[in-house]
């Protein structure tokens, strides 16, 4: 049983302002929590303040809830509940097609939407309270209601095993995409809601229900078989950040901090301890840079199983995915889990505790907690691996903003029409956070906070965190205050009052930024190319834009230009303007004179260089242009091979570096490979920067095929780091106490197999030394695991195969396998099924056969089946494989000429009724969904889906349809698909 | 048990001494039973050659047990009268005084044993003395040496007293070790796969051949993170072995001597390995109980509603 206080305020109904009824309590209690039928029974008591007159209709958001009785000030109430996204397009409508869809669909979301005062629950008020209404008292709502079997907000994770439900380890959880809190109790469920809760949950004995707040007391129910957890949250929060598990946990009080509990399932407690080793210094970081301490008077994590996403905050509650939890014999799960939690505890400050004022304010909030959280992997990872990140962000960001159309922050919607959509190409509309792509919605993250780190770069970090602080000094001073005192909305943030306090901090004026990657959307695209003028002494710099194509923008203002010339390193600031694009840059060291001289870098540095390389007349070593990452960019830029290769060896930073490695791929020469493989040799270079290096080694050492000399690419380099002197075959036993090597060691057979020769096979060399590998590892006196190495092995027999001759098309059988194939085929084998004996972290080992299988069927070494995929992917199997054995059946899909049958469409969707939640942000969804598109005309709904969608409605239930919704929109990004003509 | 023998059949019926039949086993034994049908079968053919057609089972064993004891007063007194002549071994006329002495006319007897109407027995079936078997021969047994006379037990087996060489220079080439450890190790894992492959079930990857390359059957488990999560019980045997011997160096000699020497260095080791902050304090056990933790605190009892 829940219960919960919510005060939602449902005010300005009739108004049609933003502000309604204030709703300052809201107490919810359940009473009952079924896991065999899960199942809930509880009620809900909103006190509401009217802050408008004539308040008779009250509307409150809910889904999927059976609502039993309405009573207002304990009158009852009549109400009317209507979920327009139940059927969002109607069976007889003409129109099927996407943009039909989809604009029905952002009807029925906005007509549920609370910000504008609507929801599915319209409650009357009993014409006895009008007069009260006018006289503006508070009024209490209570709501008793049921869930049965819900399909979002709540999910129940029940094993079918033997034993009570303690033992069986079931547990349930609440999830969901943004404001998703009405799938399991009625409440205005929007972020800009605040009020205070008090919370109870009933539930058996042998668990532990876990909620916001601070747990006040456990009270045994009077046969003694139950007990009621109750919660109290003083602090004002929005009903979306309102959340429970409850589950036969295990409990560990942090060790540092007492304040802190964590929670998992059974038997996971020594892993915990392990995983959660480190959360106080996060704890502190934050606390320290934000000059405020952690908002909530306490902390609780949550590991559960079949988690919606890894990582989802709530006020002072954190739920992750079990999944995340390892061992101390686990090195690469160690950083991803260390990051998912910096990111949750950034979002208890900012999207918790500070929530938005309207969902064009929601870039702020995912701005600064990816902001501070990128702060937090500068100071633990160190800069190299932070300038690594924000590369591969911006790369991330610029190419599916260039594939797919701008991503815009700040959308305003003026005139409130509909096809005032600023992204009409997107076919969807982004006014709504349910009715946004997935995918996009990632980007729009990652874009948040690469803008804050651009705001920063503008203003100092300094006012930065003195904005921040700003904030959260506000809002806790608010939020200590009642209702009455109109405090709340300091706690809300908005885009408006952003910029304000910056502006007022700094001084300055970062209007022009704002409006750029702010208020529009789009990046910039730079082609750069440049002469030297001899007889000036000039670097002619030309530096050009795209803003044509779509998903770019214009680009005016200062741009930074580094250049390193044999006197040193010089910047210089260039204005690009609307019509200039040749810039003029002096240098400053003549060609060069004194040939025995170090050549200082940026850095300080002064190193000596073998400058034969370089062309006599010229003093320019490299050029970089916007070296900072300044600008939401791509820089096409050229410039000769040499300077790459001086880049490469000598800029110390990291991107630098990846660039140089980047560009080099097109300069398949000797020198090339020297550069490269420097790289690979010297330790103190970045582990990242070495292991794309041998991936460009072994594409440059494909290009050079016919000219290359000496032992496969890598080969020696492996040997002597990693084998043993006496033998050069063997390889040590394996020592991964140095984790740079370590990478290096497992990423340097994957790249060697991509090796080929002038057959384009893989040299036999090479794929003896891999098996060798693979014969000679030895992990007995190794602290950590070797799970993730062996499993990159595979992946190295994976891409060594390459497709095999095939004779008057014949069958593939086991006479006629290859021998090569036949050697693979067995070490996958035994890897396999030692797998079912001693499984590996996270079945690392089967999901990397798994794909070997795979690209042995599609390299017709083997016959293309996808029954063995269709086994793993069932439920019960780890995530991880699952996920890896759908990619495989849809893999087979593409390959073959995949005839559709009626059976396994059935069959498909026989299996999607079992999924947990997990699988339909994974790869299954796709899966069933390849088979959907394959039936739709193109860019149409067919009268199957939609036969499909009313068929199974109880699957595809309103809290699925956006996601179903953005995932057709997903597959066409994706694999851009070509949608056969639908025949119906 | 009327017991009856019938006449003239000339069938040893054993049935009547099964119960002696059944517990005499031995060689010894065997040898009177036959001997005694014998003399049962002559004095049934004697019977019926003087006309009678059934006796009773009492007065065919005291006829027998009288023919017996006839027959071996016979042989005593051949035997007394041919060693009374210093001889050991009987001839004709010591049977013939004895026979003389006994009262017996012995010119009767050719006539007696050739008459007509007489009944020959075949002889008992002679059965094979059982075989001893030898004991299993190894190598050559050696010769006495002269000093021994040859009556003297020989020799026993060589096995039994020579020692054989089963020691070997062991194998201290690191290649050698590193490979033997390698198709050791692969070895066994594949015949355990296999094994496990042939007594389950299994998926193949080939239609025409299910036994080449057999995969065992995933099967779905109802908690699948649990396996996936904990480390195996081999990975923590490891762990507690590493934890307790530091890793060695990884030169080549090291390898392969022993890394007992370096046990004591393995006490600071620990911290050093462990990424940054991950070292949990362990003494805290004793704060515990001091913690005031909302979640550790007992549950309450309900209030007990009075009612009026």
């Amino acid at each position: 049983m829940l219960s919960y206080k919510q005060n939602p305020d449902p005010s300005g109904l009739h108004s049609r302002r933003m502000n309604r009824k204030k709703d300052k309590g809201f107490e919810i209690c359940i009473n009952n929590i079924n896991f065999q039928r899960k199942s809930v029974i509880g009620y809900v008591e909103l006190t509401i303040f009217p802050t408008v007159m004539n308040l008779n209709r009250i509307k409150l958001n809910s889904k999927q809830c059976r609502i039993y009785r309405v009573r207002v000030n304990d009158l009852e109430a009549p109400f009317i509940y209507n979920d327009p996204t139940l059927e969002v397009c109607h069976h007889e409508s003409k129109q099927r097609n996407l943009n039909y869809f989809s604009s029905a669909y952002t009807a029925a979301v906005s007509a549920v939407d609370p910000d504008a005062g609507n929801g599915e629950l319209s409650i009357k008020v009993p014409s006895e309270l009008w007069k009260q209404g006018d006289e503006m008292k508070v009024m209490k709502v209570y709501i008793e209601f049921s869930l049965d079997q819900p399909k979002g907000g709540l999910h129940f994770v029940v094993p079918d095993v033997d034993g009570s439900m303690a033992e069986r380890a079931a547990h349930v959880f609440s999830f969901g995409n943004q404001n998703s809190t009405r799938f399991w109790f009625p409440c205005v469920d929007s972020y800009s809601e605040l009020c205070t809760w008090k919370l109870e949950f009933t539930v058996d004995a042998s668990m532990v229900a876990v909620s916001c707040g601070d747990l006040v007391e456990t009270v045994y129910t009077h046969d003694m078989r139950k007990k009621t957890f109750h919660y109290m949250l003083p602090i004002p929060t929005a009903a979306p950040n309102i959340s429970l598990a409850v589950g036969p946990f295990e409990i560990l009080v942090d060790p540092y901090m007492h304040e802190v509990t964590h929670f998992c399932l059974p038997q996971l407690l020594p892993l915990l301890k392990q995983t959660m080793s480190y959360l106080h210094e996060i704890f502190e970081f934050y606390e320290e840079i934000l000059t405020c301490r952690y908002p909530y008077s306490c902390f609780k994590t949550v590991f559960v199983d079949e988690a919606y996403v890894q990582v989802s905050s709530y006020a002072s509650m954190s739920i992750f995915s079990t999944n995340l939890l390892h061992s101390g014999m686990i090195i690469d799960q160690t950083p991803v889990t260390r990051r998912c939690l910096a990111q949750a505890l950034a979002q208890q400050f900012f999207g918790c505790f500070i929530s938005r004022m309207s969902w064009s304010d929601e870039w702020v909030l995912k701005g600064i907690s990816g902001y501070i959280y990128g702060l937090y992997l500068k100071k633990t990872f160190g800069v190299n691996e932070y300038r690594h990140w924000i590369k591969e962000e911006l790369d991330k960001i610029v190419e599916y903003e260039l594939k797919m159309g701008g991503v815009l922050l700040h959308p305003t919607f003026s005139g409130g029409k509909e096809k005032d959509n600023p992204t009409p190409h997107l076919h969807f509309s982004i006014r709504h956070p349910h009715t946004l792509s997935w995918e996009y919605y990632k980007m729009f993250q990652c874009k948040a906070h690469l803008v804050m780190r651009l705001i920063e770069n503008r203003i100092s970090m300094e006012f930065m965190l003195q904005v921040f602080n700003k904030l959260l000094s506000l809002a806790s001073t608010a939020s200590s205050q009642k209702y009455q005192s109109h405090m709340w909305s300091q706690m809300l943030v908005s885009t408006s009052g952003f910029l304000k306090s910056i502006s007022n901090v700094s001084g300055k004026d970062i209007g022009p930024l704002i409006k750029q990657w702010v208020d529009q959307s789009g990046v910039v695209k730079f082609f750069g190319s440049f002469a030297f003028n001899r007889k000036r002494n000039v670097l002619e710099l030309e530096i050009r834009q795209d803003y044509t194509s779509s998903g770019t923008q214009k680009y005016v203002g200062p741009i930074k230009v580094t250049v390193q010339e044999l006197d040193g390193s010089f910047n210089h600031t260039l204005q690009i303007e609307e019509n200039s694009l040749k810039h003029d840059i002096p240098c400053h060291s003549k060609s060069r004179r004194n040939k025995k001289k170090k050549i200082p870098l940026m850095n300080g540095e002064e190193v000596d260089m073998d400058l034969s390389a370089m062309d006599a007349d010229s003093p320019l070593l490299w050029i970089r242009i916007d070296p900072d990452m300044s600008i939401l960019r791509k820089v096409e830029f050229e410039q000769a091979d040499f300077m790459w290769q001086y880049q490469l060896r000598f800029e110390r930073d990291v991107v630098a570096q990846e660039e140089a490695i980047s560009a080099l791929e097109i300069f398949p020469t000797p020198a090339s490979r020297l550069a490269l493989t420097d790289i690979l040799e010297q330790d103190q270079c970045f582990y990242k920067v070495r292991i794309q290096a041998c991936f460009c080694l072994a594409k440059i050492a494909n290009s050079m095929m016919s000219t290359w000399t000496g032992p496969p690419a890598m080969k020696s380099l492996f040997t002597r780091m990693f084998c043993c002197k006496s033998c050069p075959n063997i390889v040590k036993t394996n020592n991964f106490i140095n984790f740079q090597s370590y990478f290096l060691q497992k990423t340097m057979p994957v790249a060697m197999a991509l090796l080929r020769d002038v057959q384009n096979l893989c040299p036999k060399e090479v794929l003896n030394f891999i098996l060798d590998l693979i014969k000679y590892n030895d992990n007995r006196k190794n602290k950590f695991s070797d799970n993730y190495y062996r499993a990159e092995l595979i992946d190295a027999l994976t891409n060594s195969l390459t497709p095999a001759i095939s004779i008057n098309n014949e069958v593939r059988t086991v006479d006629n396998l290859n021998t090569d194939v036949r050697l693979i085929l067995e070490e996958i084998t035994r890897f396999l099924n030692m797998e079912k004996l001693l499984p590996s972290y996270r079945n690392t080992i089967t999901v990397s056969c798994l794909r070997a299988i795979r690209m042995l069927q599609k390299n017709g070494h083997i016959p293309s089946d996808p029954s063995l995929f269709k086994s793993y992917a069932q439920y019960g199997h780890f995530v991880d494989v699952r996920i890896a054995a759908l990619e495989a059946v849809i893999d087979y899909t593409r390959g073959t000429h995949f005839v559709l049958t009626t059976n396994f469409l059935c069959l498909s969707f026989s299996m999607l009724g079992k999924l947990g939640p997990f699988s339909w942000s994974g790869i299954f969804f796709i899966f069933q969904l390849v088979c959907l598109l394959q039936r739709l005309g193109h860019n149409t709904i067919s009268p199957n889906l939609m036969l499909i969608f009313s068929i199974y409605r109880e699957v595809l239930h309103p809290s699925y349809v956006q996601k179903l919704f953005s995932f057709i929109i997903f597959i066409k990004e994706r694999y851009s698909f070509t949608i056969l003509t639908g025949k119906s | 048990m009327a017991d009856s023998v019938v006449m003239g059949s000339g069938s040893l019926n054993s049935g009547s001494r099964s119960g002696s039949s059944k517990t005499s086993t031995s060689p010894t034994d065997n040898y009177q039973l036959a001997r005694r049908r014998t003399l049962q079968v002559v004095v049934s053919s004697l019977l019926t050659e003087c006309g009678f057609e059934s006796a009773e089972k009492a007065a065919m064993e005291t006829l027998t047990e009288m023919m017996q004891s006839y027959i071996t007063e016979v042989g005593r007194c051949a035997k007394a009268t041919c060693e009374h002549t210093a001889r050991s071994t009987p001839t004709l006329s010591d049977v013939v005084i004895t026979l003389v002495e006994m009262g017996f006319n012995v010119d009767t007897l050719p006539v007696y044993a050739k008459r007509s109407q007489r009944m020959v027995i075949t002889a008992p079936p002679i059965t094979n003395a059982s075989v001893v078997p030898k004991a299993l021969i190894a190598g050559q047994k050696r010769t006495h040496p002269t000093y021994i006379p040859s009556h003297f037990p020989e020799f026993p087996d060589p096995h039994t007293y020579i020692k054989t060489p089963t020691f070997r220079e062991p194998v201290s080439d690191y290649q050698v070790v590193r490979e033997k450890a390698a198709s050791q190790r692969r070895d066994v894992e594949r015949a355990l796969t296999r094994f496990m492959a042939k007594t389950g079930e299994t998926e193949s990857l080939f239609k025409d051949d299910i036994s080449a390359f057999p995969l065992i059957a995933a099967k779905p488990s109802a908690i699948p993170y649990l396996s996936a999560l904990l480390p195996s019980e081999l990975e923590l045997q490891t762990l507690e072995e590493t934890d307790s011997s530091e890793q060695d160096d990884q030169t080549d000699t090291e390898n392969n001597s022993s890394n007992v020497s370096q046990d004591d260095q393995s006490a600071d080791k620990e911290n050093v390995v462990l990424p940054p902050g991950g070292v949990v304090p362990t003494g805290k056990a004793n704060e515990e109980n001091m913690i005031d933790n909302p979640y550790l605190r007992p549950v309450k009892k309900p209030k007990v509603r009075r009612k009026k």
